[in-house]
């Protein structure tokens, strides 16, 4: 076991992969508005997306173009002001349990140590959190706190406390896995790492996924399909299908193509003066 | 800590000898610790029925206060209809309604014990009630996106996080408690430790005086050292994290 480079667990040796385990996901019509008294923020505009079950959909777009207001719509924790979001099938309405979710931020509740941070999710739902002890460990060792487990969150730099979240996020093996921005907080290696960890993750257990980035590279390398976002109000601007081999190892992110996918969307961002030079 | 106070005493008794102080006015502290000693079973007897009424008055408020925040936090309707009540309540001088509650309730124990319950119960309520509110909308998001069960959500989520702030409430009615024990003697009473301080302080027996006053203050800062100390029971990872720290005794 790697113990100083932090991954993403694998299937941590654990149960056995659980192939097509992904659920479809229908996004239609989605539209968001935000009113507080006078002011009113039009944040998502129309926003239509069909996922296929087991697809990895990753997200780029500026910031507050809307894009963790539509995680939130999608999860049920948000109502949307219009528009219907279909989960295998079934239209949402009200939280939606059967995911993992990794917020922005890691939302770690600071009275439980890192273990018992990772367990609250089997808690919560009501499962027996010591049957998941060793998993746990296991998939935190993975992502590098294995000496961690007992320490508090405020203990932890703010990397860790998201490779908490993230390792929390997967323990109950989720068949839609829902990710705001997780790889933010980590370093550039880290980063690198984690990413093909979970590229590796999902490759096993086909979980859909739908990963919200910043970073125009990380999108491509990881995705099947790049949504690329306006500013706001946020409108799907393109999608990309991204055609690679898999896994994404370093001679597919070094390729021509590769460069190529990128370029594409850095254009697409400066048509709208995300970027100018 | 100690060793200023055995530095201060030892100053104050050494001034009063040498300025000639009158005892009444400043009895030297070997005096008081003599005089004390001399009536140490009056004056714990009455200790015991203060503490018992500082501690009963207080322990109500506890078991009062913390329901109705409960309420308070979580329905809309409650909030409305009684808390404004409450807050209304809050603003008449407690202490002013004392010689009321005598005239309702007479002499005995129960008075008192509405006194004390009335002082600490509004600091308590208001904290409780901040405490249940103040959860982190993103921590309830989590929690939403388990499907918690309302108790397991209340048990795990809610409680855990209201918990700094009612601790933050229980510190300030413990402070109050003592206080409002001895008010409550001072009106009307024939026992307890405000009573035999309105005795000895009209036959200017200053050194009992000064004795009641200082086991007064001993017995209110062991109320909220307690409830300190219950609170690093009960919440280590808030108590440790807080940036400056009262330390004990
Ligand atoms: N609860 C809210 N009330 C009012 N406005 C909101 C609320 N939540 C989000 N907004 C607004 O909606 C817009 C989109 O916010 P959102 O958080 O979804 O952006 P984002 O794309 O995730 O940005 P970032 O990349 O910076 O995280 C922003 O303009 C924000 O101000
Ligand atoms: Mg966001």
């Amino acid at each position: 076991m790697r113990s100083e480079s932090p991954s993403l667990p694998e299937a941590a040796g654990q149960p056995p992969p659980r192939q097509g385990t992904g659920v479809p996901v229908e996004i239609s019509g989605i539209a968001q508005i935000f009113r507080r008294a006078d002011l009113e923020t039009r944040a998502l505009e129309r926003i239509d997306l069909s996922v296929k079950p087991g697809e990895f959909v990753a997200v780029v777009g500026p910031s507050g173009c809307g894009k963790s207001t539509l995680l939130k719509i999608i999860a049920g924790l948000l109502e949307p002001s219009s528009g219907t979001v279909g989960i295998a099938g079934k239209r949402v309405s009200g939280p939606h349990t059967d995911l993992g979710i990794v917020f922005q931020s890691p939302v770690l509740l600071d009275w439980r140590n890192i273990l018992d941070n990772v367990l609250v999710q089997i808690d919560l739902r009501g499962g027996n959190p010591a049957a998941y002890r060793d998993k746990a460990r296991t998939l935190l060792a993975k992502v590098g706190l294995a000496e961690f487990e007992n320490r508090m969150p405020r203990e932890l730099s703010g990397g860790m406390r998201q490779r908490t979240a993230i390792v929390r996020a997967l323990i109950h093996e989720p068949p839609l896995l829902l990710m705001d921005e997780p790889f933010g907080a980590l370093d550039a290696l880290t980063r690198e790492q984690m990413r093909i960890d979970l590229e590796k993750l999902w490759l096993e257990r086909g979980q859909t996924t739908f990963f919200i980035t910043h970073g125009i590279s990380e999108a491509v390398a990881l995705a099947d399909r790049v949504i690329v976002m306006t500013p706001r109000p946020g409108r799907i601007e393109r999608i990309l299908e991204i055609d690679l081999p898999r896994p994404r190892h370093k001679d597919v992110i070094t390729s021509r193509r590769f460069a190529d996918y990128c370029d594409e969307i850095t254009e697409c961002f400066m048509r709208h003066g995300v970027i100018q030079y | 800590m100690i060793i200023a106070f055995i530095v201060l005493f030892l100053l104050w008794e050494f001034a009063v000898k040498l300025f000639g102080i009158k005892e009444y006015l400043l009895p030297p502290p070997s005096k008081i610790w003599s005089e004390f000693l001399k009536r140490q079973n009056t004056v714990m007897a009455s200790a015991w029925t203060t503490m018992t009424e500082i501690i009963g008055g207080y322990l109500l408020a506890v078991a009062v206060s913390i329901p109705l925040a409960m309420a308070i936090a979580y329905s809309r309707f409650v909030e409305n209809s009684i808390y404004p009540i409450i807050v209304f309540l809050q603003i008449i001088p407690k202490i002013a309604i004392a010689p009321l509650f005598i005239i309702w309730f007479g002499f005995g124990l129960f008075p008192k014990l509405l006194i004390v319950f009335l002082l600490c119960f509004f600091p308590i309520v208001v904290s409780s009630v901040a405490g249940f509110k103040s959860v982190d909308p993103d921590v309830m998001d989590f929690a939403r996106s388990t499907g918690a069960s309302p108790a397991r959500m209340f048990f795990k989520i809610r409680l855990p996080q209201a918990l700094p702030e009612i601790f933050t409430g229980l510190k300030i009615g413990a402070a109050l408690s003592a206080t409002a024990a001895v008010v409550a003697e001072f009106v009307a009473s024939d026992r307890g430790l405000g009573y035999l301080l309105q005795q000895y302080n009209g036959q200017l027996e200053t050194p009992m005086v000064f004795a009641i006053i200082v086991l007064l203050s001993l017995i209110g800062l062991a109320i909220y050292y307690l409830v300190e100390f219950v609170e690093r029971l009960v919440i280590p990872w808030h108590v440790s994290q807080r940036p400056t720290e009262m330390t004990g005794l």
